[in-house]
């Protein structure tokens, strides 16, 4: 009879969960959809990396004779540089507009288990990341096809039109969208340590872009390949190198399992705190 | 029912003038701690990265230590010049001409690139470098750094007339050969010389006149050739600038050689100007006479030294180096100045603002003012420590650092507690603009970072686009940490951190520009708007 | 000069909200006047608009004759506390009152003295945000003292205060009265104003239902009835009637007589015999004025869209 009824209790037992995690990402992507900024943010991902991609572009030049080194692929998805700091807004927005409103603890008097409510917001954000990324990334390689044989990247001077079934060229692509998805995840962990929506976003905007920086002027090679190894999104850009594989600091894959790393970190730590600390 | 008299307040003493609001907005901004200790966290923040990061890997790579760097010498307007080359000449006392033919110019470089010691194999490729040089100098003395005034052949820029290491004039264009040799000639009289060159040894252009002022009675007049480290631009990064140059060297022949005037020596002799390590690590440095035929082979150069080390074989430092940092610091005051407005939207102490103070655009410009002030003031004795403490360390690391003005110097730390200043400014006029702090914040930090990380030709790899990014966008304002001038007549990679697209304070001006047009639409939209 | 208020013709919209529709009043020295009304009808925005932080789309608001504007050194004008919790919160209290002071050229010392006037005491040195509401609004009504103003303007200011505090608010708002100065206090209770309040500006739906002083307002909600307990109801009423009073039962033995004054209705009474107990003239509280009026602003605003009555 004992065992028969805790036999009845772990059978509905994960079917329950899953409704309650269900209705707990239910109420977050609702939450998320009647807050007007979300549509604009998620517009501005696309159009942003979109049209700065299209400026690199139509400024690049190969001349005749200069012997012209670029990688097109990564050169035609420069804009995912500027989209992810719009991938930083809406990570940052997620959350910390709950906690300056207060409405944190309504979010969690509604639903008690914190690390549901963590794992449902950063779904529905890499919902609405995921979707703008593939767009961004389409249409600044789209811009590149196009604009890119005009201005001297012609298959006579050695770069072939750019295309998906190409290998190195699918894994840029594919590579971005997955990058700019993370970077959404990094932040957002971030940003549940750090609650307050200024500071968030000075500290995630800071980890995307002083890095690179650093490498650029650290005096020691070291340092600079510790730099470019590790560090985020400077790992992570790297997944956009279609030539000169052999001179990257660590591989294309590689780099962006080092940004999911920190990204994990970022989630892991966040949910913690989460759990620790009062609402 | 008694009537109450109306309340008059007994005394009226004050004012409400533009000097009390910015006193205001200062007691606002000095009253929130955490503003105050963030705007010094910016500035330790720009001073000890600053000075950390550039040593953290010792500097030097190589090459010569500080022994190289004391030999360097100066021109006659005091900046750091090379003077480096095979000379073959005599004395000209008094007044004279000297004219040659330039019959050919080739050259060579030694493809394994990099700082090349002695011992090195010298397995050279043909290659003429642009800015290789073969051609006549009159010559103050042979002391290096001495005043001069020269007419050359080069690799690829024609006929040209040099002086006084910074000065560069066209003359005739096009390669030289045997087909196409180039006559060239130099004419003194007293402090004057004139270049003039010809295609035929008949028909002579006078290329310029320049002056020499204190060019002493006897001088030194003769033939030279020289050829700059081969610099390959296109690095992957700006840390590995260093390694993009390969000594070469260049070999002119002569003839119809004529030097008329006071010939106190009456013989033509030859000797390697510079430094001996140079020469040794060339072959073939020296010259060779036939008849009235002259080869002369050459390395070396006659020009100023450029920042960025890609025509010295020695490090070299500017006096911006440690300035790496500001970006940073740059950053958090620019984060500064967006919540100090953003702040009083989130609470709706905008409000009391603004009863407080209904002239609303003279609200804006007393917040403008105090933010602006306070990051130049703290920015000042910033950038000054940065520029004089980071020259100092360089020094005792043996890098050199190129000379400048102390006008130079004023420029770079004013320049850069200028820099934050309107960089603040600009953010708190954004702030205004936006008025929620997370878009506000974070829209400042794109208009900086975006074009400072898409400004490094390394992430690129179009140097016309970095250069746009340093010429259109707020981050044009670097420019007024560059301190050296940049050379047409020297190779070299003119990007950041040394050399910047605008001249220093037009780039300043930029940014200027920025913050006038954000300050307007700030002021246009805070009167238009309910608070 | 007289300092006081004058709003004359306020329309605003918001969109499609019509947040005021025509709103006219002015506030006279030496008192204070309530400013009342549901939420919604228009009481912050007009302050707003008088403190010339919002701009109407018709319409004036002066203050001391000038609009805001143009006033030099405007806090010693028009002191006005909107919105306690307009604060930087890591700001000390003193320090608050200290940029505010400062804006207006005036020293330190008068910080000390508002700060003592309300109560605030050695809490001032304190971060601002670790206030309750209630030393919000003390703060608050301290920042608009600051000036030593002719004309005080306070939205709410008894929210969240304590008991004691509300005591304090209101002998404190009677006595800047005294003085002659002219204050106008909102709330959307009245029996805030209650002992407070001389005069009333009671707005609904943008504009204002009642300009009238408390006196007048209660006696023409009280309408000369006269309220009585009887056990023989129907024939007090049949007696009533007789002599012409308007007779309403309120209660199983009260009943409300109007047309009657009180020494009559006793001596019909008397005259017929019939039993009675607590004669007494009925003075309608303010909250039953007020809700007597701002039952026809809902009612109103039930009815469509139409133009004002003339």
């Amino acid at each position: 009879m004992a065992q028969a009824t805790a036999a009845g209790r772990n059978a509905t037992l994960p079917a329950g969960r899953a409704r309650k995690g269900l209705a707990v990402l239910r109420a977050e992507w609702t939450k998320v959809r009647t807050v007007p900024e979300t549509g604009w943010l998620v517009a501005a991902i696309a159009v942003l990396t979109v049209a700065v991609s299209t400026a690199v572009i139509a400024t690049a030049r190969c001349a005749a004779g200069t012997g012209c080194t670029a990688d097109t692929t990564k050169l035609s998805l420069t804009g995912v540089l500027a989209g992810q700091a719009v991938v930083a807004m809406l990570a940052v927005l997620a959350i910390s507009s709950e906690y300056s409103t207060g409405m944190i603890r309504t979010t969690f008097t509604a639903m008690p288990r914190r690390f549901g409510v963590l794992a449902a917001k950063a779904t529905v954000l890499t919902g609405l990341v995921l979707p703008a990324a593939i767009i961004a990334v389409a249409g600044s390689l789209l811009a590149g096809r196009e604009m890119m044989p005009g201005n001297g990247f012609t298959a006579a001077h050695g770069f072939p039109l750019l295309s998906l079934a190409h290998g190195p060229t699918l894994r840029a692509a594919v590579g971005s969208v997955l990058y700019l998805a993370l970077v959404g995840l990094l932040c957002f962990g971030v940003t549940v340590i750090v609650r307050d929506s200024a500071a968030a976003i000075g500290t995630v905007l800071g980890l995307i872009y002083l890095p690179p920086i650093v490498a650029l002027f650290v005096s020691s090679p070291v340092w600079q390949r510790r730099i470019e190894r590790y560090a985020p999104t400077s790992a992570g850009m790297t997944v956009q190198n279609t030539t000169g594989m052999s001179h990257l600091p660590i591989g294309p894959w590689g780099g962006l399992a080092v940004l999911a790393i920190w990204a994990a970190a970022a989630l892991i730590a966040g949910g913690l705190v989460l759990r620790l600390r009062d609402a | 029912m008694t009537t109450i008299a109306p309340y008059r307040a007994p005394q009226q003493a004050g004012q409400d003038g533009f000097w009390q609001l910015a006193h205001a907005e200062w007691t606002k901004f000095r009253t929130v701690r955490g503003w105050l200790i963030a705007a010094i966290f910016a500035m330790v923040l720009i001073d000890g990265l600053g000075l950390a990061l550039v040593d953290a890997g010792g500097g030097v790579g190589g090459g010569c230590r500080a022994s190289c760097a004391a030999a360097v010498p100066t021109g006659p307007s005091g900046e750091a010049v090379l003077d480096s080359f095979y000379y073959v000449r005599q004395p000209l006392s008094a007044d004279g001409s000297l004219t040659v033919r330039v019959t050919s110019l080739t050259g060579e470089y030694q493809p394994q690139g990099g700082y090349v010691g002695p011992h090195t194999p010298s397995g050279l490729a043909s290659k003429l470098v642009p800015w290789a040089k073969a051609g006549i100098v009159i010559q103050q003395s042979s002391k290096p750094g001495s005043a001069y005034a020269a007419m050359m052949v080069t690799g690829q820029h024609g006929v040209r007339m040099q002086y006084d290491y910074t000065g560069d004039i066209a003359g005739l264009p096009g390669q030289v050969s045997a087909a196409s040799p180039r006559w060239l000639r130099l004419t003194r009289s007293g402090d004057t010389i004139i270049g003039y060159d010809s295609a035929d040894g008949r028909h002579w252009i006078k290329v310029s006149s320049v002056q020499l002022p204190g060019l002493p009675k006897t001088v030194l007049a003769g033939m030279f050739a020289t050829s700059p480290l081969y610099f390959q631009g296109n690095f992957p990064s700006y840390a590995q600038s260093g390694g993009g140059t390969s000594p070469s060297r260049a070999t002119g022949v002569f003839d119809n050689v004529s030097l008329l005037g006071g010939r106190p020596g009456g013989a033509w002799t030859g000797e390697f100007v510079g430094s001996s390590e140079r020469m040794d690590s060339m072959p073939g440095i020296g010259f060779h006479q036939a008849g009235g035929r002259f080869t002369i082979t050459g390395t070396g150069d006659i020009a100023p030294i450029v920042g960025g080390g890609t025509n010295t074989n020695f490090v070299t430092g500017t006096i911006a180096d440690h300035l790496v940092a500001v970006i940073f610091g740059l950053l958090v005051l620019a984060v500064i100045g967006a919540m100090f407005i953003t702040t009083e939207y989130r609470r709706g102490m905008i409000r009391v603002t603004l009863t407080a103070s209904p002239r609303r655009g003279r609200m804006l410009a007393a917040k403008a003012v105090v933010i602006g002030l306070v990051c130049f003031v703290l920015g000042l004795p910033t950038a000054a420590l940065a520029v004089i403490a980071g020259s100092a360390i360089s020094r005792s690391r043996g890098i050199y650092i190129l000379p400048v003005s102390w006008l130079t110097q004023v420029q770079v730390i004013v320049g850069v507690a200028a820099l934050l200043a309107v960089a603040a400014v600009l953010a708190m006029a954004v702030g205004t603009i936006l008025r929620r702090s997370v878009v506000a914040v974070a829209t400042v930090i794109v208009m900086f970072l975006v074009p400072y990380v898409l400004g490094d030709t390394s992430v690129l790899g179009s140097p016309a686009l970095s250069e746009w990014m340093f010429r259109v966008t707020p981050v044009a304002a670097f420019a007024i940490q560059q301190s050296v001038p940049a050379y047409a007549q020297v190779a070299g990679q003119y990007g950041p951190p040394e050399y910047f697209a605008l001249a220093p304070w037009a780039g300043l001006a930029v940014l200027c520009a920025y913050a006038a047009v954000a300050l307007a639409l700030a002021t246009y939209l805070l009167r238009r708007r309910d608070a | 000069m007289e300092a006081t208020i004058e709003v004359a013709g306020l329309h605003k919209r918001f969109g499609s909200t019509v947040a005021l529709d025509g709103m006219s009043f002015v506030v006279q020295p030496g008192k204070v006047t309530g400013f009342v009304g549901p939420n919604g009808a228009g009481k912050s925005t007009t302050m707003r608009v008088i403190l010339g932080l919002d701009t109407p789309d018709q319409g004036t608001a002066l203050v001391d004759g000038q609009p805001y504007a143009k006033l030099r050194r405007p806090l010693s004008h028009i002191g006005a506390l909107l919105d306690a919790g307009a604060l930087q919160p890591g700001r000390s209290a003193r320090n608050h009152l200290l940029w505010l002071a400062h804006s207006q050229g005036m020293t330190v010392q008068r910080v000390d003295e508002v700060i003592e006037q309300a109560g605030l005491g050695t809490a001032a040195r304190r971060k601002a945000g670790g206030y309750s509401l209630g030393m919000r609004q003390r703060l608050g009504i301290a920042a608009a003292m600051l000036g030593d103003p002719p004309i005080l303007m306070l939205d709410e200011p008894f929210n969240g205060l304590d008991p004691e505090g509300i005591v304090w608010a209101r002998a404190f708002l009677r006595s800047l009265a005294a003085q002659g100065r002219a204050v106008l206090v909102s709330s959307h209770l009245m029996s805030e104003l209650q002992d407070t309040a001389d005069h009333l500006v009671v707005t609904g739906r943008g504009r204002v239902i009642a300009d009238t002083s408390v006196a007048e307002l209660i006696a023409a909600a009280s309408g000369d009835r006269v309220t009585l307990r009887t056990r023989e109801r129907s024939q007090a009423m049949t007696v009533l009637a007789q002599a012409g009073g308007t007779v309403a039962t309120t209660d199983r033995d009260t009943l409300s007589v109007g047309g009657l004054p009180a020494e009559r209705v006793v001596t019909l009474l008397t005259e017929a015999g019939v039993p009675f107990a607590e004669v007494s003239a009925h003075r309608a509280s303010l909250e039953e004025a007020y809700m007597e009026m701002t039952r026809d602003a809902v009612e109103f605003r039930a009815q469509p869209v139409q133009e004002a009555t003339p």
